[in-house]
């Protein structure tokens, strides 16, 4: 009997303090290269952009499949990871992740966008729920990115742009996977050069991309590869 | 001992009934295969159905609260807009194809008539938001929703939670969409050997079989593809159908194969419903067929048919009449809700 409960108690005690490894948080922090850290879009971005100034108003995307690896093998991919990361709302500008145990890693792995398995299995909650307004409602499927502004380079209406990129079928997928080298650190800054984004697009010709398409790919890919891990 | 048979007995019985209840909300019929929708993740029960009917028949649904669902898809038609060749949305403006009949979705893996939409809850997200059709957003819906003194009860019943989403909107439509099963056409009772076609609609049967089957495969009477028919392009519309999906250069001019079920009522036809009348696609058929690049190889020579087989053909269409469908109470204006609202 004694037994038993001295078991029990070293049971609980195990559970107790089980709890208390649960708390290695991981957060990745979103912020532009372009100043700010935390702007608020209800103002918008200027960007000084060789002699245009560009204004940004929306910048919104999905970061999915976050994985932590060391030597190559997964140690860690957070569950249901799909994360709706929106530069008019602050709080979505961190993700944090909850591990069991401490995190030995030596690169981190995400998805910029939705994957195709995600994209033909009907209606979703939380960050993928249509009313986060990144859906394409007339020809299914996710917006992995969303990028809107002005310039006076677009002769357009209000000299607007819109980018929604987006695709799950082939041959426009416009899905894209992030590799960093970056080691056991608990807080992981990431940094998007919207600058060289927007240097990269002709604004004058292409100010509009609503579907997928070529266009569409291949800026995704110039976004991919817009990221960088900001080191303080 | 005894006892515990008895118990058994009980448990047993109990157990089957409980999987009688969870069943008769979707049975697949005998004639029927395994239908594509997932239901694990959508698993239905009947405050859910209720709620997306409702939602089906509420015009809150667009902007100005004039067009619900039903106005393009109305039951007496099975669910399409008849009389109407292209469809007629809110301020009366006219959309650019034919709304379809809403039958036996559950079994279909592409929606709209070009396959855009690709799983049948993200569908209704296509008409809330189409400026020609209910010129909503979902975003509003739901806060609209909100506000009303029945909707977060519905929701609450169905869901264990009155705070309306996106995400519960939808698969409540689907719901009640997935419920609009038509398998009781005489043509069914004749396949599971409870009745016998004339032997006119015996002929219909074999033409029916030897010409159209191929596209409009029994028992759903599609088998699901996309095919050019052979129908010339309209210049005012120039819609290229599946094209304007994939871009795909042999997709030109393909249309979802439409299923025939309750063809009779389900007038006009074709994805800009250019044809009144079946004698009027039966002529097309035998005599209309357009030669392009992308025409399908089954129409590649003509169909022949004599006027004593066209209407052969024509009665055994119409044994895929299901009365029971077109006039089904469960699928009707639900207004046990809506009465509550206006107490
Ligand atoms: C203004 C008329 C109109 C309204 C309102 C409307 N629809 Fe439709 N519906 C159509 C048309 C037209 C199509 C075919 C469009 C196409 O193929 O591009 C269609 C297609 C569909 C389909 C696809 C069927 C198939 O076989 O592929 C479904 C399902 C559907 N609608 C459900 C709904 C639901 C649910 C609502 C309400 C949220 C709704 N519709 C509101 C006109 C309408
Ligand atoms: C090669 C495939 C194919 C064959 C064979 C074929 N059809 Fe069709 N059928 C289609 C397609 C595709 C459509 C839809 C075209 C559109 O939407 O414009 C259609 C539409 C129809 C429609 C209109 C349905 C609606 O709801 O608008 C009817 C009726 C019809 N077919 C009857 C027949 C009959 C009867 C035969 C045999 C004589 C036949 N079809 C043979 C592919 C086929």
């Amino acid at each position: 009997m004694i037994q038993k409960v001295k078991y029990s108690i070293l049971f609980c005690l195990l559970i107790l303090s089980n709890k208390d490894w649960a708390q290695n948080l991981y957060t990745m922090q979103f912020v532009v290269k372009e100043g700010a850290t935390r702007f608020n879009f209800s103002d918008t971005l200027t960007l000084a952009n060789d002699s245009n100034d560009v204004q940004i108003t929306t910048l919104k995307f999905y970061v999915s499949k976050i994985q932590f690896l060391k030597r190559h093998k997964i140690v860690f991919e957070e569950k249901n990871s799909f994360h709706l990361v929106d530069f008019s709302n602050a709080a979505s500008l961190q993700i944090a992740i909850a591990s069991d145990s401490k995190l030995s890693y030596d690169e981190l792995r995400f998805n910029i966008g939705i994957d195709s398995a995600t994209n033909v299995s009907g209606a979703m909650g939380n960050d993928l729920d249509p009313t986060k307004g990144m859906y394409w409602t007339w020809q299914s499927g996710y917006i992995n990115f969303k990028l809107e502004g002005q310039s006076v380079l677009c002769n357009t209406r209000n000299n607007e742009f819109q980018f929604h990129l987006g695709g799950y079928m082939s041959p426009y997928v416009g899905l894209q996977t992030l590799i960093f080298p970056v080691k056991n650190k608990t807080k992981v800054s990431l940094q998007l050069d919207i600058s060289k984004i927007i240097t990269s697009i002709d604004l004058a010709k292409s100010n509009h991309i609503m579907s997928p398409s070529t266009e569409g790919v291949l800026l995704s890919k110039i976004i991919a590869n817009s990221f960088t891990v900001y080191h303080k | 001992m005894k006892k515990k048979i008895v118990t058994l007995a009980i448990f047993c019985v109990v157990l089957s009934a409980y999987r009688f209840v969870k069943e008769a909300l979707f049975v697949v019929p005998v004639n029927f295969p395994e239908p594509v929708y997932d239901f694990s993740k959508n698993p239905l029960s009947p405050p859910k159905i209720l709620l997306g009917r409702a939602l089906f028949y509420d015009p809150i649904l667009s902007r100005n609260n004039t067009i619900s669902c039903a106005s393009c898809h109305a039951q007496f038609s099975a669910f399409t807009h008849s009389d109407h060749a292209l469809s007629h949305g809110i301020d009366d403006k006219i959309g650019i194809r034919n709304s379809p009949s809403l039958i036996n979705l559950a079994w279909q893996r592409l929606f709209m008539r070009d396959g855009a939409i690709n799983h049948l809850d993200m569908q209704a997200l296509a008409p809330i938001h189409n400026i020609a059709e209910m010129d909503e957003n979902i975003i509003h819906v739901v806060s609209k929703l909100q506000a009303t003194k029945i909707y977060p009860k519905l929701y609450y019943n169905s869901f264990g939670d009155s705070i309306i989403t996106g995400e519960h909107t939808l698969k409540a439509i689907s719901q009640f969409m997935l419920t609009l099963v038509s398998s009781n056409s005489k043509y069914d009772s004749v396949m599971r050997d409870q009745s016998v076609f004339t032997d006119q609609e015996k002929n219909g049967y074999l033409l029916f079989q030897q010409n159209c089957a191929s596209c409009h495969t029994e028992p759903l009477f599609t088998n699901n593809n996309f095919s050019n028919n052979g129908l010339a392009i309209d210049t005012s519309l120039r819609d290229l159908g599946r094209f304007g999906v994939t871009k795909i250069a042999s997709d030109s001019l393909k249309f979802k194969v439409p299923t025939l079920r309750n063809i009779e009522f389900s007038y006009p036809y074709m994805h800009d419903g250019r044809f009144k009348r079946l004698s009027q696609v039966l002529n097309h058929y035998t005599l209309g067929i357009k030669k392009s690049n992308t025409l399908a190889k089954e129409l590649q020579n003509p169909i022949k048919l004599t006027s004593n087989e066209k209407v052969d053909l024509m009665a055994f269409l119409f044994t895929l009449t299901d009365k029971s469908f077109l006039y089904n109470t469960s699928f009707a204006y639900p207004k046990e809700v809506f009465a509550e609202s206006t107490k």
